[in-house]
């Protein structure tokens, strides 16, 4: 039986308090859907798409499930006015946003009923997102992978929550129901995980890019990007490393390291190229061994964390 | 203390850097103020000012988050 209880789960409608990251080029209606039957939030990546792409996998997610699902937009996209749209055309329960402030839509989405849950890597970002209304905020650590902020999930997660009345959802290198459980305690409401739901089964980023993320140990992965102002933790490989070495020295313009990064995640997702490929993944990959089906990796976290706060009370005398 | 006054103080204390070294025309640019620091400083105005600021595009300089914390 289920024992889990999170204000996160009567706030989307899940069962389980754990919510799959938007991946861009990788989370599609199709892994969504997957995430959401097994009773987590599923949520599928507008990234750079354009209205028809979504509207596309938004219609992939609900023909595989009448589950609550939600879509991760991201502020800096030349499409985000249109697939801010798009949402709501949709009624798509769940908004979660990244890269940027989201408060010009905010007053559209609230209306039409959206849960609205920012993507925020600092205590003032989630205080602000608080202000203008965001239901939850997603308390995301530099240990994640993707674009990251500076502060760890550790320190993190309890500083937003001391500092906001919403719901605090922790993310950045959490894989299992030890992950869970201690988000639990540093007084987030449920987590987001990525990296772990990468190598879900019904995930359809390239096979080479799963055994990647399969085969990882704990110190394989790589920040760059800082230089640009956004950094991004991904695996070490032919173009991580390079770009690590390009990346301060001084000839090298903001220009040129900005076209050397384009397209890379493609590369990596959608072909598989190991050299030219940017293989975006998080700390946690090291503890992420094995392929298995979305709801099998809810089911394993969420039983794991409930026998251990269950047994929490062993480290208590009397 | 008049408002650029009180604006100045959180900024220099922000980037430690010595008063009267700041103009109105300052940019958050020349600051080296990425986006999270901005929202950081905004947050602290508004504690200080006891307003509520809306952060656009727009806000390039010191002159700027002046108006928008007088526009409140
Ligand atoms: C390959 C990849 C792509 C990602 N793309 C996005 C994105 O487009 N938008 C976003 O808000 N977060 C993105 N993230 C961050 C995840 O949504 C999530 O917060 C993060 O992976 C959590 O940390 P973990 O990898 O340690 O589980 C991405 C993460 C990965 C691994």
């Amino acid at each position: 039986m289920n024992m889990l209880q999170s204000p996160i789960c009567e706030l989307l409608e899940i069962r389980y308090p754990v919510l799959q990251g938007g991946m861009a080029w990788i989370a599609d209606g199709k892994l969504a859907a997957a995430v959401s039957e097994g009773g987590g939030l599923g949520i599928i990546s507008a990234m750079n798409a354009n209205a028809s792409w979504l509207r596309e996998q938004i219609r992939e997610a609900k023909s595989r499930t009448s589950k609550p699902f939600g879509v991760n937009i991201m502020l800096m996209s030349p499409f985000a006015d249109d697939v801010a749209q798009v949402v709501v055309e949709e009624q798509v329960p769940v908004v979660t946003t990244g890269a940027g402030n989201p408060s010009k839509y905010m007053s559209m989405w609230k209306s039409a009923g959206i849960r609205v849950i920012p993507v925020v890597a600092s205590v003032a970002l989630a205080r602000m997102m608080e202000k203008h209304g965001a239901d939850a905020v997603i308390a995301e650590g530099g240990e994640s992978g993707g674009h990251i902020g500076e502060a760890a999930t550790m320190p993190l997660v309890p500083q937003v929550a001391d500092a906001v009345h919403i719901p605090v959802i922790a993310a950045g290198g959490i894989g299992d129901g030890r992950g869970l459980a201690a988000a639990l305690m540093l007084g987030a409401c449920g987590v987001q995980m990525g990296t772990r739901f990468l190598v879900a089964k019904e995930c359809g980023v390239h096979p080479v890019y799963k055994e990647k993320v399969l085969k990882a140990k704990d110190i394989d992965t790589i920040v760059t990007g800082r230089r640009l102002g956004h950094a991004c933790r991904g695996l070490k490989n032919a173009f991580s490393r390079e770009y690590a070495k390009k990346e301060w020295l001084p000839e090298t313009s903001m220009e040129e390291l900005e076209a050397f990064g384009v397209g890379s995640l493609r590369k990596a997702a959608v072909e598989g190229n190991e050299k030219e490929g940017s293989f975006l993944c998080g700390q946690i990959a090291g503890l992420v061994t094995r392929e298995q089906p979305a709801a099998e990796i809810l089911q394993q976290v969420c039983e794991e964390a409930e026998a251990l706060l269950k047994g929490a009370s062993q480290w208590v005398n009397g | 203390m008049t408002d650029l006054e009180r604006l100045e103080k959180i900024i220099c204390e922000y980037k430690e850097l010595e008063p009267g070294t700041l103009t109105p025309e300052t940019t958050f640019q020349e600051l080296e103020l990425d986006s999270l620091d901005l929202v950081d400083m905004t947050m602290a105005c508004e504690d200080e000012f006891g307003v509520s600021i809306e952060l656009d595009d727009n806000l390039k300089t010191i002159a700027d988050l002046l108006d928008l914390i007088r526009k409140d």
